[in-house]
């Protein structure tokens, strides 16, 4: 494999690795015919980054024909991995100085990627990176037509509602429900928030209490370019140090962001949005997948019964988790509903955290496994992979709601 | 000067030990006390170095060294003083801690305060005197304790490896940033030079290797000079060799001047950088390949490193 990059290619290359490296530590190379994808997965596989470039990406793009049995895309792709640290080593040199960068692997069996930096001064930098030619590596292909809801969002607006968030958040709650009919006589300010962001804070860490918890209600006609969602309320969480990378790289390549989800458990999907013809037009495109908890916020049986404005817990620390909701009058049932869920008042919440930890303890399965099963199944909650042979790693946390395998 | 016989200094011309009647070995004047200090942290690559500093009628030379493996120089030649009066028969030489002469430079520096200093040597204790002059309401003082040094200095001869030297010169800013890249393999650093065609190539291996090429023909400004009639290939321990760049001054990068690097016989290297002690009030000018408009303003900065031993 022989690949050159120059200029814009090379500056979007650069940030694509740069994405990886904030997601997992090692990075795999596939070159097939007519592309070449970059795959990481994260240590505590729940996340699963994917870059892939076109061969008009490349300066020049070279495989050797002997490489394949024969030259169908779905035949076996020469692969590598590396260390996304090492990669990040090369990139060191700043873009800017870079006339063009080089990176080739000589035959499937080698031992070392090379990168050859042209750098404007007239030096010439080679760096060898060991890599393994794992035969065994794991992918992960979802249709984003298979996704009843998405949403749209420049990564500004994102960064903004981010911004109310403690910045060492970890996870991030998205409720979402149909957006409000607009009701007449409503005032346009207050109405229709049909979306909600929430802190999700581990309730077994002892932090608990400490910790900011912040619920953010946004109306999707004002915050989001695009917004499609039928039906009951769904809501899906996951890890925002991910959520958070890819919101860099989308902010780099000045594309906006796509969001695909199902519902809790379900993976979710993010893509760059360019322009309106779904990424036909561009020669790279990322996705990220991500997998989300079990465990429903709105659906796991504790809901309170008292309103937050409640009175008589008005001596519980945790009272900052009960921020008052600004449901007007006059919202549909839905939207109603979903407020006073997210606003638990820390006296249900107390009798109920018990029950939510040990339902933790349980569900608690942001993991991969190899089921190969698509998201629309009634599999429990799995990011489906696709293997080729036996690259598995056991699973950080076991689920005990999880079916075998296969 | 009335500083030298004022009150205050001269507890020796009446104490009787005989000190008083002999003219100090050096008293000098600095005027840009900014200078100074950066061509003195140019060869500080540890916190706590002992410096042996010898004083002639050409100049100051200020030598620090590190293992028997690595040597620095700093040439501060009259040139730079506004005054430089000399009394010494022979070379004095003492040892004295880099880290607190440079902090103590520094403390000359205050903004609000730039005035120049003078240094005397020696005081009544063999400490080395400084004050700030130029100011008739306040006056900075300081004094630093010397010592014999403990060893004669590492004085190498270099030579060079044949009839004509092996040597490059580069923008030092280029060279700083090869050996900082070259951390990433680290440990045992290559450096080859070839002939024909004209290049030099560094080279490390570690968890990864890394060769960065200087080609003569790749880009006219890259090496500014470039002679080699045979090929030479030595190892470098990384850390000595980094120690010849990390801190070089941020004056010299700016300026864009040149480092040479030079390998002589048995496979010395040798690095030299340039470093303007401007006069305050002088303009600053940038002039490409390091070229010194006035050359008497200059400290010449010299790196020895040794070679590693092939196994």
């Amino acid at each position: 494999m022989e690949l050159s990059m120059s200029g814009g290619a090379l500056r979007t290359f650069s940030r694509c690795v740069t994405c990886l490296a904030r997601i997992g530590s090692d990075l795999v190379f596939q070159a097939y015919p007519d592309k070449l994808e970059l795959h990481t997965l994260n240590s505590s596989r729940s996340a699963f980054a994917s870059v892939s470039l076109t061969r008009d990406f490349f300066d020049h793009f070279h495989l050797p024909a002997d490489a394949y049995a024969d030259a169908a895309p779905s035949s076996t792709p020469l692969q590598c991995s590396v260390l996304l640290k090492s990669v990040l080593a090369v990139l060191r040199t700043p873009t800017s100085a870079i006339d063009r960068l080089n990176a080739s692997l000589p035959n499937p069996q080698a031992s070392k990627l090379e990168f050859v930096i042209h750098c404007v001064s007239g030096r010439k930098k080679t760096h060898r990176i060991s890599c393994s030619a794992e035969s065994d590596v794991q992918t992960l292909a979802l249709d984003r037509n298979g996704f009843p809801s998405r949403l749209a969002i420049r990564p500004r607006d994102l960064t903004r509602l981010l911004s109310n968030f403690q910045s060492s958040l970890q996870e991030l709650t998205v409720i979402a429900t149909e957006p409000a009919a607009r009701l007449p006589g409503v005032d346009d300010g207050t109405g229709g928030k049909a979306v909600e962001l929430l802190s999700y804070i581990d309730p077994t860490k002892d932090d608990y209490d400490s910790r900011l918890h912040t619920q953010l209600w946004i109306d999707p006609a004002e915050e989001f370019l695009e917004y499609e969602h039928a039906g009951d309320p769904v809501d899906v969480t996951f890890g925002v140090k991910e959520l958070k990378a890819f919101l860099t790289f989308c902010e780099g390549c000045e594309v906006d962001i796509l969001l695909f989800y199902q519902k809790a458990g379900e993976p979710v999907l993010l893509a760059p949005r360019f322009g309106f013809d779904d990424g036909s037009s561009s020669n790279f495109d990322v996705t990220l997948v991500l997998a989300t908890m079990l465990v429903s916020q709105l659906n796991d049986g504790s809901v309170p019964q008292q309103p937050p404005t409640s009175a008589h817990h008005a001596e519980e620390p945790r009272a900052a988790a009960a921020a008052p909701s600004p449901v007007p009058e006059n919202v549909s049932n839905h939207t109603r509903i979903w407020s006073e869920l997210s606003g638990l008042t820390p006296k249900s919440f107390e009798a109920n955290a018990e029950n939510r930890a040990q339902k933790e303890r349980n569900g608690r399965a942001n993991v991969l496994n190899d089921t190969s099963v698509l998201p629309n199944t009634n599999a429990p909650c799995k990011l489906p992979v696709t293997y080729n042979a036996n690259y598995i790693e056991q699973p950080v946390q076991m689920d005990h709601l999880e079916e075998p395998p296969g | 000067e009335a500083w030298v016989q004022g009150a205050g200094m001269s507890s020796s011309t009446t104490s009787g030990q005989g000190q008083g009647d002999e003219a100090p070995d050096l008293v000098c004047v600095v005027d840009c006390v900014h200078g100074m200090v950066d061509a003195l942290s140019c060869v500080r690559w540890n916190k706590h170095q002992g410096a042996v500093v010898e004083l002639s009628e050409h100049g100051i030379v200020v030598t620090v060294e590190e293992s028997g493996c690595l040597q620095a120089k700093v040439y501060l030649k009259t040139e730079l003083f506004a005054e430089y009066d000399y009394g010494a028969e022979g070379r004095p030489r003492f040892g004295l801690s880099l880290g607190l002469l440079v902090d103590c430079l520094n403390m000359f520096t205050v903004p609000g305060f730039a005035s120049p200093v003078g240094i005397r040597y020696p005081g009544p204790d063999m400490q080395l005197l400084l004050r700030s002059v130029g100011s008739p309401d306040a006056c900075i003082h300081a004094e630093i304790r010397t010592r014999i040094p403990d060893t004669v200095a590492w004085d190498y001869h270099f030579e060079h490896a044949g009839n004509t030297p092996v040597t490059f010169t580069v923008k030092s800013a280029i060279l700083k940033e090869s050996i900082d890249d070259l951390e990433w393999p680290g440990s045992s650093i290559q450096i080859h030079f070839h002939p024909d065609p004209p290049s030099v190539i560094f080279k490390g291996e570690g968890h990864g290797d890394l060769e960065i090429e200087f080609s003569y023909y790749a880009n006219t400004d890259l090496l500014i000079a470039f002679q080699c009639d045979q090929e030479l290939s030595y190892r470098y321990k990384y850390k000595f060799l980094r120690a010849t760049t990390s801190n070089v001054p941020s004056s010299v990068l700016k300026e864009n001047r040149g480092s040479k690097v030079t390998i002589g016989r048995g496979g010395m290297l040798k690095i030299q950088h340039l470093v303007s002690v401007a006069r305050l009030g002088t303009q600053s000018y940038h002039n490409f390949a390091g070229g010194a408009q006035q050359p008497s303003r200059i400290a010449f900065i010299e790196f020895f490193v040794k070679p590693e031993e092939d196994d």
